[in-house]
């Protein structure tokens, strides 16, 4: 719980002992105070001790400076300028990731669940990429993303046994990795691993009522095995049917083709972590307890899973109301929480702030412990694979991350050091890089925010062009010529992704990908290299062509080139004085702002000094003795 | 008839071309009078923020998480759902990315007004009426009601409260704050006093002056 006193801060007052010079200026100074460095007024136990003369103000200021509500406040004025919350709108469903849930019937006739995922290569044709079970099989067709059809009829148990197999998942035991789980969920993981609560729909079989305690899921899905082989069926590319030719039996749509990676890596081993190996083996699956997968009760991508408040204004710890919702929403809160608490760490610890773009460290909890270990690689490689790229170079190492976290476990939040020679900051977490999609996007939030300057387009009348660099290209150039160098520094990391594009696979020219006419380029040199800024010799990577030096310094390079701006400190400076000062800071306030900026930098840039300095100042406390209202 | 030639005149004369003006410098306005503008900063109070008017709401209601706030609240209607409000409240929304609101609107005043009264009655529930717990343990009426309270009655008692929500003794407010509250009390306990449930006229009138104190201006500014 957040609501927290402090006995330190309100020592019990004396009857009779108080202060007889007290104003009301002083009572306002002190509600301010505990208003912006307690999260909340003054109690009148708190009150109380402020009257008693003995009361020493600097200590209480420098004691509250130590609270969890007081890095809750600073969190407050960057979340409000970073805004490191993702909405609905980006859906995070790659298909290696979500386990669906179909309802057959089994060899007595009563219903039972099967968990599959869509596109899970299977050998059979008939069920290839889809339903393990098929219309013969169950009497039913599953299409996809939609309830099933047809009429069922039991399955017989040699088919179930054959196509299916009993998993204990990790969403009902936390034990789930060892051979025979037992710590199934109950009453008392609501202490152990509060908020962690799966949807009812994932905790009752069919009936509504008998407990869930094993679940089953197609075989193909139940695998463990960290790679798997390559598996090209000798299908076609594209799934398209030819004229006169039937799809297998039973299915709505075609089988999988093979890709070009399947057909020219065919036998070799692929990563079950990565989007390539769900792809392309039929060996890759969920892993044990299915930790590689998260589950839906039903067969949309977008099923209801898990139980968890919309928004968290007070914290994780103290939720609102709860609903259903499906695991992207879950993954996008974590991500959320991820910088929170990334934040909090800056502030309560008083570090140096500049790490909040340059450190390699982060904290995890169970399930960002599951995403970086299982999931992050889910998205990755798509037609990179085609050359070369199917394992990627993760911006978080997977290895970096403490296996001893549950993907249930919720409130343990462990550090990690070093993510990796990629990581810097936010700039590199999941919650930043989704939340701005665009390398523009990331450029432009950085620049506003750490830097606390904006683009202003020219007056200038906008001509058709066809100039391709921005930096040059009349009426856009004035504002890209700042933005476009900055926004080159993400050019190795995937647009509204976090997949990292090393340069041994993506040189910054590819010649492959230069050709005289761009239009008769391969899919993936689009896709990466910018047909715009390459031609016959030589291409450029997709963003890189204002700055091919900052695409190769990559993030934390512009974390360096942000922290060591001189505009920095003086922003920082600006985004907590007039927060705390609850208005813009004017001209007139200039040599405070200097005085403070030099009082930020020479406390080598920590946060208690720089707030001490202002809540100290006749500006903080005279902002507080307006006009009293009758 | 010499009357219309006459006017014809005139209106060929008023159609002619006008005598032209010769262009002469601007000539700056004679000075009325002086006045100095003050350009400096204005400092003026600022609203408390949502997460501080809801944390400071749940130590108020008891120190309480806020699904329970909102299942303590809910009854005669006083009461929805925490969702309900949030917005009103002026918290930001990143995920849609709203911004928070910095200063009041009507929305908000009235979200405020009806979170005051429902945490008012409800304290008045728990704190005054029947078997009351003992005043260490109440969180905001931490005193003894006396039946129709004398204006020196009153005030010790207001003071706590004015203490809990506006942060300082009632005797360093203006000079009429006291007696403001004061004829509000008498008037809703007057109103009242017949009543027995679900609470009597002083302890309506109490949960009056806390509604009251709680949606006032320094109780939402800072």
């Amino acid at each position: 719980m957040r609501f927290r006193f402090y006995p330190l801060l309100a020592v019990a007052a004396l009857a009779g002992d108080t202060r007889a010079d007290l104003g009301v200026r002083d009572y306002r100074y002190f509600r301010a105070l505990s208003i912006d460095l307690l999260g909340r007024p003054a109690t009148r136990a708190e009150l109380a001790a402020f009257e008693r003369p003995d009361f020493d103000l600097d200590a209480w200021i420098d004691s509250a400076m130590g609270t969890p509500e007081y890095s809750d406040r600073l969190r407050r004025i960057y979340m409000d300028v970073l805004r490191l919350e993702v909405g609905p709108s980006f859906q995070f469903v790659p298909a290696p990731l979500v386990l669906r849930r179909e309802q057959v019937l089994d060899a007595e006739g009563a219903p039972i669940y099967i968990y599959f995922r869509k596109g899970q290569r299977r050998v059979d044709p008939v069920t290839d990429g889809d339903f393990c079970l098929s219309r013969d099989d169950t009497g039913m067709q599953f299409p996809a993303n939609a309830p099933s059809i047809g009429f069922p009829h039991p399955v017989s148990q040699r088919v179930l046994d054959e196509r299916t197999v009993v998993v204990k998942p990790w969403w009902l035991y936390a034990d789930y990795r060892v051979t025979t789980p037992t710590d199934r969920i109950g009453d008392e993981w609501k202490k152990r691993y509060p908020g962690f609560v799966p949807a009812p729909a994932l905790l009752v079989e069919p009936d509504g009522k008998t407990p869930t305690t094993v679940v089953r899921v197609c075989k193909e899905e139940a695998q463990t095995a960290d790679s798997g082989t390559v598996y090209a069926s000798g299908r076609a590319g594209a799934p398209k049917l030819k004229p006169g030719e039937q799809l297998p039996a039973g299915r709505l749509d075609a089988p999988p083709g093979d890709s070009g990676f399947a057909k020219n890596q065919k036998g070799r081993a692929v990563s079950c972590l990565s989007g390539t190996g769900f792809q392309n083996s039929v060996e890759c699956g969920c892993g044990i307890g299915l930790e590689r997968c998260e589950p839906s009760s039903g067969p949309q991508f977008e099923s209801p899973a898990f139980v968890m408040p919309t928004r968290t204004p007070l914290g994780a710890d103290a939720p609102f109301e709860a609903t259903p919702q499906p695991a992207s929403s879950w993954e996008r809160n974590w991500w959320g929480e991820e910088a929170r608490v990334f934040l909090d760490k800056i502030f309560t610890e008083d570090r140096d702030f500049r790490e909040v773009l340059t450190s390699r460290a982060t904290s995890v909890n169970g399930p960002l412990a599951q995403f970086y270990r299982f999931f992050a690689g889910a998205t990755c490689c798509g037609p990179s694979a085609d050359i070369g790229y199917s394992q990627p170079e993760p911006l978080v190492e997977p290895g970096a991350i403490p296996q001893a976290l549950v993907p249930e476990d919720t409130a343990t939040w462990l550090p990690v050091a070093d993510r990796g020679p990629h990581a810097s900051g936010i700039l590199t977490m999941p919650i930043f890089l989704t939340k701005y999609g665009s390398r523009r996007a990331r450029a432009h939030v950085v620049y506003n925010a750490f830097l606390c300057k904006d683009f202003v387009a020219d007056s200038v009348k906008l001509a058709p062009s066809n100039e391709a660099d921005l930096t040059k290209r009349p009426g856009c150039s004035s504002c890209h010529q700042t933005l476009e160098p900055i926004a080159s520094y993400f050019t190795r990391v995937t647009e509204s992704d976090w997949t990292y594009l090393p340069a041994t696979t993506f040189p910054m020219s590819q010649a492959r990908c230069a050709k005289a006419d761009q239009s008769k380029l391969p899919g993936l040199c689009k896709l990466v290299y910018d047909p715009a800024f390459s031609d016959d010799r030589h291409s450029t990577l997709r963003g890189a062509y204002a700055s091919p030096a900052h695409a190769e310094a990559g993030p934390a390079g512009l974390a360096q080139e942000i922290v060591g701006a001189p505009e920095f400190a003086p922003c920082v400076v600006d985004n907590v004085a007039s927060s705390l000062l609850g208005r813009a800071l004017a001209p007139e306030d200039e040599p405070w702002k200097n005085q403070l900026t030099n009082t930020f930098v020479t406390g080598g840039y920590r946060m208690k000094a720089l707030v001490k300095a202002i809540v100290t100042s006749p500006r903080y406390r005279k902002g507080n003795d307006a006009k009293r209202a009758p | 008839m010499k009357l219309a030639v006459y006017l014809s005149f005139g209106l060929l004369a008023a159609c002619g071309a006008a005598p032209g003006i010769a262009p002469t410098a601007p000539q700056p306005l004679p000075v009325a009078k002086t006045i100095a503008i003050d350009t400096t900063p204005k400092e003026r109070r600022r609203m408390m923020p949502p997460e501080v008017y809801l944390r400071a709401y749940m130590v108020w209601f008891g120190g309480l998480a806020p699904l329970d706030v909102q299942a303590r609240a809910k009854g005669k209607a006083l009461f929805d759902a925490w969702d309900d409000y949030l917005s009103a409240l002026g918290l930001p929304d990143y995920r849609v990315d709203l911004p928070r609101q910095m200063q009041t609107n009507t929305l908000m005043l009235a979200t405020l007004g009806r979170l005051g009264e429902a945490l008012c009655m409800r304290a008045a529930e728990r704190d005054l009426h029947g078997k009351p717990p003992a005043i260490a343990d109440r969180v905001i009426f931490a005193f003894e009601v006396v039946p129709t309270p004398s204006a020196d009655e009153f005030r010790d008692r207001f003071d706590v409260l004015h203490r809990t929500f506006v942060g300082y003794p009632v005797a360093l407010g203006p000079a009429d704050r006291l007696a403001k509250f004061y004829a509000l009390y008498q008037a809703v306990a007057a109103r009242h006093k017949a009543a027995k449930q679900p609470l009597t006229g002083d302890e309506t009138a109490w949960a009056a002056v806390c509604s009251a104190l709680v949606q006032h201006p320094e109780t939402e500014l800072y």
